[in-house]
């Protein structure tokens, strides 16, 4: 009783932390495309993928907290930064820096978010996650080298493709 | 196992938080203390190094120096370039002192070990105010992913001090800096993997409490190469000579810090140093057991200091690698940039790379580790190797002759060089 | 999850510090800037040319191959930890995976994507004959750059 008690009381712990998070993110967001440099948005923007990299751990799974961190702050965000400054990376305001059909971007937005409630809410509709503790790095391997493993691999092929695609944009070739 | 200090599992108790709360403290004084004594013991050694006398003056042999130094910038003019980014500005020296410390929270400092009255070796585990816990802070299970993870969020701080300053010098050197960082950072993570293949968690205490034995180390274990990459890896992450390109002091004046002064300039400095000793003890704790005793026979050399053996035994390891450092600073010249690039991704990516599969085969085919089963996997890798290595050697004979190539066609305009 | 509570004090704790610095440098510390403190520094030069805003390119080619680096790092972790019950099937998929990355890697190597700077190359005495000549001038010996965008002759030092 007191057991079910507590763990009623950390879930209330868990959904305040997701909400402060959740609320951090969206402002987050709305920096990034209001913001007047582009240095400032990309910031913005780690800020964005580290309240992800939070709401995993929240949610008990800290390898792919771990991998959100070193892989979307530790490299294409800096992959951004460098592209930044590959074209320009003034100090200060900048003027023009919103495409002239920013607007359509709003409704693009609004549906991506449909769709992706509606992907949501038709796969678990009002399943309670089960309660368990952290996933144990063990179980994804067992997932990726398993019965994903067929993604895992084509992942290796896209990394390829990426690959070829940053050297043929880098070298100019006669 | 129960995980050690359990906050927010089940009921809230008050001998974990307390017990929490001190380890808190505990690890913020030492991040600060070792980090002091890390600035004098690099100036006395470097000094000794180049046969002379060194800081002497404030305290008897100069051991309050660094601490003289600390507050004298608090006195100093705290300067903000008129055409710097103020936001990010002032924002950079955070981001680059704060993950140096947190990694901190997942080192095991101490802790029992040695062999149990009954003949089994104990697990570090020690019981204070009647808890079980850990000498140290947290045991996340992925402890050794939040030591990468933290340093991978450290190269904002160079990136975004360069740039932010609005001046030349600082900007070269971050960019540089910051290429320089993630580029070893991939060797790091590599030498890491190989490590995990002999340890089999990514928890630091786990990782420490399997290295019971000399030959358990994984600086043993797992051959000696990827302890090599890793130390030059973490040599080059630091930004530490040979690999200092970002404060070539004679082509960048200070590199991504020069616009820096005051308080602002004292945070980087910190954290620099501060770096040295974290990097130096995840090096301890991945590879040459942490707080494990190393035992001459069956003695602990150490058994006689009781409780605190296992932090006597960390500390020294430590100061090996803090030595091994500043030592590298006295003794090795700086490298061009190209050749940093070269030596990073066109060897110490591919033999971190190659290690790591030939450690996994053995594991594969030679479970065991007979005679007969380990050679067989080895020469087969190394024929593997042979061929890879040719097909590498291939692509680089390619790519200089593309180069050559381009050098004969007349330039017509050259590429701007950093 | 718990045990990132005490990170997070940790984290706090830094933050705090840092703050609390600043603040006490605020108060101790003289404030008298001028322009020429807050000018970018030269070495004492007054500053005539704008930062560069452009980097080459092979830093974001570096980038990119960090991030394929990271992924492959990420996936061999897990294996890593786990290699003992994954068995064969395991070490061929993970050593399929590498293949695959070697290759691209290889590629990119070939292609010149991690080539620095300048080539080496050893002058050969015979073809640079003309540099130890008497009749050497300084326009034959000295190769300059960093002259685009800059008016021809009018930058030459004259005084020299």
């Amino acid at each position: 009783m007191i057991a079910q008690a507590a763990s009623d009381s950390i879930n209330v712990a868990q959904n305040v932390g997701f909400g402060i998070i959740a609320a951090l993110m969206i402002f987050a967001a709305l920096s990034v495309v209001t913001t007047r440099n582009v240095v400032h948005a990309a910031l913005w923007l780690v800020l964005v993928l580290a309240g992800v990299a939070a709401q995993y751990i929240l949610a008990a799974a800290e390898f792919v907290a771990a991998s959100q961190v070193l892989v979307y702050i530790g490299a294409v965000m800096v992959l951004f930064l460098f592209g930044i400054m590959l074209t320009r990376a003034q100090i200060g305001h900048e003027k023009g820096l919103n495409n002239p059909t920013w607007a359509l971007g709003i409704p693009v937005a609004i549906v991506l978010l449909g769709l992706l409630a509606w992907v949501i809410i038709d796969a678990f509709e009002d399943d309670v996650l089960p309660d368990r503790g952290p996933t144990p790095t063990v179980a994804l391997s067992d997932q990726f080298l398993s019965i994903y493993l067929i993604p895992f691999l084509a992942l290796s092929f896209v990394l390829l493709a990426a690959a070829i695609g940053a050297i043929v944009l880098a070298r100019k070739d006669r | 196992m129960i995980a050690i200090d359990p906050l927010l599992e089940g009921r809230l108790l008050w001998t974990p938080l307390l017990i929490v709360i001190l380890k808190v403290v505990v690890v913020f004084v030492i991040g600060l203390v070792s980090t002091i004594f890390m600035v004098n013991f690099e100036r006395k050694m470097v000094s000794g190094l180049q046969n002379r006398i060194g800081p002497n003056r404030a305290g008897p042999r100069g051991i309050f120096q660094a601490l003289a130094d600390g507050i004298k910038s608090f006195f100093k003019e705290d300067l903000l370039p008129s055409r710097a980014d103020r936001v990010v500005f002032r924002l950079a020296p955070f981001l680059s002192f704060v993950p140096a410390f947190l990694i901190w929270s997942v080192i095991p400092l101490g802790g029992e070990f040695g062999p149990n009255d009954d003949g089994t070796l104990k697990d570090g585990t020690v019981v204070w105010f009647g808890e079980v816990t850990r000498v140290q802070l947290a045991d996340p299970p992925i402890g050794i992913l939040v030591v990468l993870a933290l340093s991978s969020i450290a190269v904002y701080g160079i990136m975004l001090a360069g740039w932010s300053s609005g001046s030349k010098y600082p900007l070269l050197g971050s960019v540089r800096a910051s290429a320089q960082m993630v580029s070893y950072e991939a060797a790091l993570g590599l030498s890491l993997a190989a490590v995990l293949l002999s340890a089999g968690t990514l928890s630091t205490a786990s990782i420490v409490a399997q290295q019971d034995s000399f030959v358990n180390w994984n600086l043993v274990s797992t051959g000696i190469v990827p302890f090599i990459v890793f130390l030059i890896a973490t040599t080059a992450e630091l930004n530490r000579p040979p690999f200092d390109l970002v404060e070539a002091e004679q082509e960048l004046v200070g590199g991504f810090n020069t616009e820096y002064s005051g308080i602002r300039f004292a945070l980087f400095f910190l954290s620099e140093f501060m770096g040295v000793v974290t990097m130096s003890a995840v090096i301890v704790t991945l590879f040459f057991g942490g707080p494990q005793p190393l035992f001459l026979g069956d003695v602990n050399v150490l058994a006689f200091l009781g409780p605190l053996s296992g932090t006597a035994w960390f500390a020294l390891k430590l100061l090996g690698f803090l030595y091994l450092f500043v030592w590298f600073r006295a003794t090795l010249p700086r490298l061009r940039y190209d050749q940093l690039m070269d030596f990073g991704w066109k060897i110490l990516i591919p033999v971190a790379l190659g290690w790591f599969l030939l450690l996994a085969a053995l594991r594969e085919f030679s479970p065991d580790g007979t005679f007969a089963d380990s050679l067989r996997v080895v020469v087969i890798s190394l024929a593997v190797g042979a061929a890879a290595g040719g097909l590498f050697l291939l692509a680089l004979r390619v790519a200089q002759n593309n180069r050559l190539e381009a050098d004969e066609t007349p330039p017509t305009r050259e590429g701007v060089t950093t | 999850m718990s045990q990132y509570l005490p990170l997070v004090v940790l984290l706090a704790l830094a933050v705090v510090f840092g703050i609390l610095s600043f603040f006490a440098s605020r108060l101790l510390a003289p404030r008298r800037p001028s322009s020429a403190k807050e000018a970018p520094y030269e070495c004492g030069i007054v500053p005539s040319r704008e930062p560069p805003e452009r980097f080459p390119v092979s830093f974001y080619v570096v980038a990119m191959l960090f991030i394929m680096f990271d992924i492959e790092i990420i996936f061999l972790y897990p294996y890593a930890v786990n290699h003992s019950t994954l068995g064969f099937y395991g070490f061929w998929a993970i050593l399929f995976f590498s293949v695959i990355f070697f290759a691209t890697f290889v590629y990119e190597v070939a292609r010149g994507g991690l080539d620095w700077g300048p080539m080496q190359r050893y002058r050969q005495l015979a073809t640079d004959a003309a540099m130890v000549t008497p009749e050497r001038t300084l326009a034959s010996t000295v190769r300059r750059v960093g002259t685009e965008g800059r008016e021809p002759e009018s930058s030459s030092p004259s005084a020299a």
